[in-house]
Formats: C-alpha cells, structure tokens, sequence
C-alpha cells in the first residue's frame, strides 16, 4: 500500500503539482498577511513569506528528479542529464536582494519607532492627505 | 569606449570611496562630479552613432546579458547623465549653505541611482533588468530617509512597502516567463511571447504591469508617490521626478513594445493614462504644500507621458520625448529653486511664493511653470501638441478631451503660482543665489527656450529614435542576429 | 464586541482578495506545462565545460550572468551603507547587558574559528562543490553575530573589514574592466581556463578569484549589517 502510494508520489508531475499547491499556499499565507496585518514588523513578514513561496515555486517547478544537481563530480563527468543551473543562479540572487532590502526596512522600523513609539502602519500618517 | 562604463565607472567609484575620503571633505565630492562630466561626455559622444551598439557581458546574447545602445535609448542615456551632473554641480555650491550629513554617503547614493537608472535603459536581459530594479529601488529608498526624522523615515517605510510587493510581482512574471518561454533575453522573449497560451499572456502581462505600475506611478498604484515627495528634502525630489521615473517609464514601455507589438491593450492604457493625470491634476488643486503640489503635478505629466507611449504611435512617442525632455528639466529647476527658497525662508507652503524676494530666480521658475503647462514658444508645448494631434489622428478624442480638461486643470494652479511669483508685494528678505547656481539654472532654462523655438533643430533625431523605440523587430535582429 | 465583528471583517475579506489572487495564478500555471525542455540553462551547461569548472551554478553565477552578480553586490552594499547611515547614533552609550553565561563565552570562542575555516572553504572551493561566495560569506558573518551576541566586550576590527571590503569591491570591477580591455567583453575570462585542469582547486581563470572576491564582501557587509542591526538592540 505503502509503495503504491510512494511510487506514486514519486513521478515528477505530482512533485511539481505539490510543491506548486505548497507555494501558491505559502503565497496566499503572505498576501492574506499583507493586507489584514497592520504591524509594521508583521506586514515585512509576511513580504518575506511571499518572496520565498516564489522560491520554493520556480525551485519545484524547473526540478526534475530523474537529473542530478549541476556539478560534476561522483561519477558524473559530462555537462549531461542535469538540472537547469539558471533557476539556482536567479534565485541565489533574489534572496540576497531580498534580505538586503528587508534588512534596510526593518532598520527604518526600527529608528521610526525611536522617534515616534507608533509600530501601527494605520497610524503612520504624519503627513496630511 | 564601451557602454558598459555607465555602470562600471558609478560602481567603481561607490566602492572606492573609503580610499577617496582620505582625500578629505571636498575628494569624495569632486571625484565624483569629476566622474559623471566625464559619463556625460561620453553619452554626447555616442549621439552621432549610425548603428546601434551592441555591447556583450561575458558570452553572446541570446545566453548572457547584452546592452543595447540604440537611438532611443542614447537619448535617455544622455539626458540621465548629464541631468546629474548639473544636479552635482549645483549641490557642490548649495552645500555651502547647508549640506548633507555624511556626504560621501550621500554621493555613492547619486551614483548607484545613476548607474542603475542607465541599466534600466541599456540592459537587454529581463532578470538583469529586475537587478537595476532593485539597485534604483534601494538607493531611493535610502536617499527618501536621508534626514532621519519621523516624515523622512515614514515615506522611506512607505515607498519601501510598495517597493518590495512590485518585485514580487515583477519577480514572479519573470519567473513564470523562464519556465514557459526557457530564456531571460528580452529579444527571445518577444519572439515566442505570441506562442503562449492566452491566459497566460494575460497574467504576465498584468504581473509586469503591477510589477512596474508602483515604480511608474500609474494611477491606482501611485497613493504613495506624494508622501515619499513631502517627507524626502526638496533636493531629491527633483532626481525622483527628472530620472527615477523616467527610466522606469522607459524600461515599461520598452518591454510592452516589444512583448505586445500588436499593442493589445494599448486603449485600456491609453484611457488609464489620461485618467491617471486627471485625477491628479483634481487632487494637486487643493494642495497647499509646494512639494506635494509638484508631486502631483509630476503624477500628472507622468500620466501625459504614459497615454502618449501607449499609443504605439511613433508621432505620439516623439510627443513623448518632448515631454520627458521638458518635464525632466523644468522639475529640475523647480525643486532646485524650491530647496534653495526652503534653505531661506523655512518653509515650502504655497504663501511662500508671494514673499519670496528673488526676482531671476522667480523668472527661471515661471519659464519652467509655464513650459510644464505648454505654453507656446517652450519645449512642454511640442509635446503636448504632437501628443494632442497624434491622438486626433486616431481618433482618440475621449482620451483628447480628459487630457484638456486635465491640461485645464493644471492651467489653474500653475497660473495661480505665477501669479503669486509676480504679484508686486510686500517682499521677504533678499534671497541671493551664487553665480555658479545662476548660470546652472539659465542654462536649464535656455534648453527648455531653445527646443521650444526652434524643435526643427531635434525633430529629426526625435522622429528618429521615437521609431527605432518602437521598432521590435529590428532590435530582435540585431540581439539574435550577434549569434550568427 | 464592535471592535471585534469589524476586525473580523476586515480578515474575511482580505482573506477573500487574498485567496481569489492566488488561486487565479494557480489557476492559470496549473493549466500551463511547466517544464520547457529547450531553455537556455540546458544551453549554457553545454557551454559550461568550455570554463573549466565542474560546478555549474558557479559557472552560470559567477561568469555567464556574472553581470547580476556585480548588481547584487551592489545592493547589499547600498543597503549595509544605508543601515548604518539610518541606525548610526553618536549619541547612543553603551547600555549595561547582562554578561552572558561562561559556558556560551567559551562555546563561541572554540567554535569561532572552526565557524571560520568552514566558511573559508565553502567560498574557495565554490567552484569545486555545492557553495560559494556568498554562502561562505554568509556562514562567516554568523560566525561574527556568534562573538557579538556572546562577549559585551568583543569589538569587530572594523578598519580591517572596511579594508578588504573595500579591496574587494574595487578588484571586482577591475577585473571586469580588464577583461574588457583584452577580451573586449566586460568581466570576460581572460585567465587561463584549460579543461583539463577541471576539477583542481586551481582551474577555471577568473572565476573561483571573482568568488572569493564575493565571499570577501558579502562577509564584511553582512557582518556590518549584523552589528548595525545588534547594537541598537542594545541601547534601548
């Protein structure tokens, strides 16, 4: 029973279906709280969760398990039956971007609330509309 | 000389400038004027080119990532290098008066928003194009919160919100880009983009759209824009409005071109456009704070210009080049006089302008003023009437008719402004500008004069590049023709 | 009660936005294939071999979109620049913190090199293994928030840091421009990268150089981000 149910998880059109079921969940999770929170701290969260579920996503869905990682090495001596390098190489990017700007929002949380205690995003309005 | 030296000279400075700080206060500064006369120059020089230059990083395109110098792109290139130089020339006198905190912080910022401005426009490669993004993204975000306190920090918080949820979107249209199309390279894209399935042209297309409407400043996405101008000094203000947009106006419709040559949705954006800059020619009516006044204003012209790109009509886009020429200028002028009239007499409310005792000053501002509304004899006017007669042609005349009574609008508070720089009241104090800061300020003006008397001088070049822009096929040939 | 009926509100229709969003993405890549078979990361494997390095991630990060790399470490150095301008306070003193345990003091001084080496190895053998630049930077900077969060008295040598931060980022687009010049292509590999040397630590010309280079600053800006981000923490 066990095995039916493995081997059928196992193909690579059910990966991708899960991972992407996963993500797009990780996703939701994210917006759902982009747009009830109202932490400043929680709203840079949840931008967080929603860059890593587009991760996770691209990640899944250029996988294909039958190819190894692109490194040659452990038998492996031919550029051939490996996976695609350029999602790893994109999304190696978009972390660091990503953490770089979230580093630099939180640092502005975090003086904003020196000078002001207001952590409410409702709340900032020190400008007049 | 390579193209490629707008981005590596900036990055290269920005890196160097712990070195160049022990030069002492004023290395840092003239070095990097120093730099961007010398990345102005080299812009001018390309002007004459014949061809466009293709110019390879590390493997050919279509796999690495290519800049492609064409007539467009060179006139974009241009106006963003040497605009910062004047606005460094300008700041190397104004920091006599008052200068910013760490400058050489404050210089490595000017520079990476340069250099990233310049990728936005060169770069060939979508993924590099989110990088540029990014880089432009970041040192706004950083130069919005410069002063530190509670206004400058909310706009910075707020402009950083909406930065990131515009990757997001940017980043998850690309990605579904490579893993349906199998390739980065703006030309390959442009190729199979056709092929793809309906919906799912339709969800790239409404992810890039929402990706760079935020940066754009599109109408529904641009509830920011105003406060990111208020809580930022007046003197960024003016790189936001002459560079920071552009390019990304650029950069959006350079993709569209190419991704949608049929121009698919080119009414929804057209009335999206002439929507966008009614809406915030109303809304600047009753601002009492110059800055925010110039914000919407900005929103305005920028809605103008969008409705003049989306309508795949190369007389439209020359319109449009004329206004991006213009506006950029006369914004520039505007918020460098306005942050010398803060510097004065401390304040940046409307009344200002009626106490103001700056007779040349108020001059080079009305021009300005007056060639933002598109008065006859100044650079505003060409565009607006190529864009108003491009659109009759095509018989746009609903968008016609929002884009005048906008213009009307704007007529209003514009007027009202000269009004108060002219009426002859009781004066404040002197405000005396340097001669350096003078000649800076004419020679803007002078530019805004001279392509407003004489457009037959640019017309040309502008009919030119305004068709090599809108030309997707023959930028497909020269990327994928390098392969052979 | 109010209160509460309005909050719940406004959750049920974000989630409602929320959920329409995403499910109408889901719906239209479930209804699209998803792998594409002839994509240019097959198309640069091939090429891959012709660099004399055996990882291809390594290849395709530091070399063929070489170019995105410059970028990304252009952005974490305007953002460590921007967290030090926004949180810098020369007003700030240095609050009193409770001294944190022996065991923790001694823990962090043992693994504090061995953090170290492991890091050093990940980035010099980037184009060896699985790792790199940025990984090794990252693994040495949690080496230093280790020392920060552990001794009240640790002090990072900043003028060091600042130093091979500064090396780093200038030798980086130096090597660009020189490959520029004799390649005629920016950041081209104008070091000798024979094939059959793949597999050596010395192989693939510019490339492990350009992510050591990385590895050099993402470690010093990170570390910087590290202590920016911690010793606010600190004062309040």
């Amino acid at each position: 029973m066990i095995e039916i149910i493995l081997s059928y998880l196992n193909q690579d059109i059910v990966i991708q279906k899960i991972v992407l079921i996963g993500s797009m969940s990780l996703l939701l999770i994210g917006l759902f709280g982009l747009l009830t929170q109202r932490h400043i701290i929680k709203v840079f969260m949840s931008v967080a969760i929603m860059e890593s579920s587009l991760f996770l996503f691209f990640i899944g869905s250029t996988f294909n398990k039958n190819f190894t990682a692109p490194i040659l090495g452990d038998g492996h001596v031919d550029f051939i039956h490996m996976n695609d390098p350029i999602p790893h190489a994109m999304i190696l990017t978009a972390i660091v971007i990503g953490m770089a700007v979230l580093a630099l929002g939180i640092s502005f949380a975090i003086e904003y609330f020196k000078l002001t205690s207001i952590t409410d995003i409702d709340r900032m309005n020190e400008m007049k509309n | 000389m390579s193209s490629i030296l707008f981005i590596a000279l900036p990055l290269l400075f920005a890196f160097c400038v712990p070195l160049l700080e022990k030069l002492g206060r004023n290395g840092v500064a003239y070095a990097s004027t120093l730099m961007q006369i010398f990345l102005a120059a080299l812009a001018f020089s390309f002007f004459g080119l014949e061809h466009p230059q293709l110019e390879i990083i590390a493997i050919a395109p279509p796999l690495g990532i290519s800049f492609v110098l064409d007539q467009a792109s060179v006139f974009f290139v241009a106006l963003f290098s040497s605009l910062m130089t004047l606005f460094s020339l300008y700041y190397l006198w104004q920091r006599k008066i008052k200068s910013y905190k760490n400058e050489a912080k404050f210089f490595i910022l000017l520079n990476t928003l340069l250099a990233s401005a310049v990728g936005l426009v060169l770069s060939n490669d979508i993924f590099n194009i989110y990088v540029f993004f990014e880089i432009a993204g970041i040192s706004a975000y950083i130069l919005t919160a410069y002063e530190k306190n509670a206004k400058a920090l909310e706009a910075g918080i707020k402009y950083l919100l909406t930065g990131s949820v515009a990757s997001i979107f940017l980043v998850l249209a690309i990605m579904l880009i490579y893993i349906n199309i199998g390739s980065l390279n703006l030309a390959l894209i442009a190729q199979n983009f056709e092929t793809l399935p309906y919906n799912l042209k339709v969800l790239i297309s409404l992810l890039l759209f929402l990706g760079f409407g935020f940066k754009v400043e599109i109408f529904p996405l641009n509830f920011w824009v105003s406060d990111v101008y208020e809580g930022s000094s007046t003197l960024i203000n003016g790189l936001f409005s002459a560079i920071v947009v552009k390019a990304y106006l650029f950069v959006f419709f350079h993709i569209l071109y190419l991704l949608l040559p049929s121009g698919e949705f080119s009414h929804f954006l057209i009335y999206l456009g002439a929507l966008s800059m009614l809406v915030s020619q109303i809304v600047a009516l009753k601002q009492t704070n110059l800055k925010r006044l110039f914000a919407y204003s900005s929103l305005g012209q920028v809605g103008l210009l969008f409705a003049a790109f989306s309508m795949h009509d190369s007389d439209a886009i020359m319109g449009a080049f004329f206004i991006v020429f213009a506006h950029s200028i006369a914004k520039m002028i505007l918020f460098l006089s306005l942050s010398n009239i803060e510097e004065h007499y401390k304040s940046v409310d409307i009344s200002i302008l009626q106490k103001i005792n700056a007779p040349y000053l108020g001059f080079i501002m009305l021009i300005a003023m007056l060639s933002i509304l598109g008065i006859p004899l100044l650079a505003g006017f060409v565009g607006k009437f190529l864009i108003l007669k491009s659109m009759a042609l095509d018989g746009l005349f609903g968008a016609m008719a929002i884009i005048l009574i906008a213009s009307l609008l704007e007529s209003v508070y514009y007027f009202k402004l000269s009004g108060y720089l002219t009426q002859k009241e009781e004066r404040g104090t002197l405000l005396s500008l340097d001669l350096v800061q003078k000649i800076l300020l004419s020679f803007l003006a002078l530019l805004l004069v001279t392509a407003g008397t004489a457009p037959f001088l640019v017309l040309d070049f502008a009919a030119h590049a305004a068709n090599v822009m809108l030309d997707a096929q023959s930028y497909i040939a020269l990327i994928l023709g390098a392969v052979q | 009660m109010n209160l509460k009926r309005k909050l719940a509100l406004s959750d049920i229709s974000g989630f409602a936005l929320a959920s329409v969003l995403v499910l109408t993405i889901f719906n239209v890549i479930l209804q699209n294939s998803l792998l594409t078979q002839n994509s240019a990361g097959n198309a640069l494997l091939a090429l891959s071999s012709h660099e004399g390095v055996a990882n291809a991630v390594t290849t395709v990060v530091v070399y063929f979109r070489g170019f995105d790399t410059l970028g990304e470490i252009a952005v974490l150095f305007i953002a460590s620049l921007g967290i030090g301008l926004i949180l810098e306070n020369p007003h700030a003193k240095q609050g009193k913190k409770e001294e944190s345990n022996f065991m923790l003091k001694t823990a962090a001084k043992l693994l504090f090199p061995i953090i170290l080496l492991f890091g050093i190895y990940i980035m010099v053998y980037g184009h060896l293994s699985p790792g790199g630049g940025f990984q090794g930077g990252v693994i040495i900077a949690s080496g230093v928030l280790l020392l920060l969060i552990s001794s009240n008295n640790f002090h990072m040598p900043h003028k060091l840091i600042a130093i091979l931060e500064t090396f780093a980022g200038i030798s980086y687009v130096f090597i660009g421009l020189i490959g520029l010049l004799l390649l005629d292509t920016f950041l081209g590999n104008f070091l000798p990268h024979d094939i059959s040397q793949m597999g050596m630590l010395f192989s693939g010309g510019i490339i492990p150089i350009i992510y050591i280079i990385v590895g050099i600053k993402v470690g010093s800006e990170m570390s910087f981000i590290v202590q920016n981000l911690l010793q606010r923490g600190e004062h309040d």
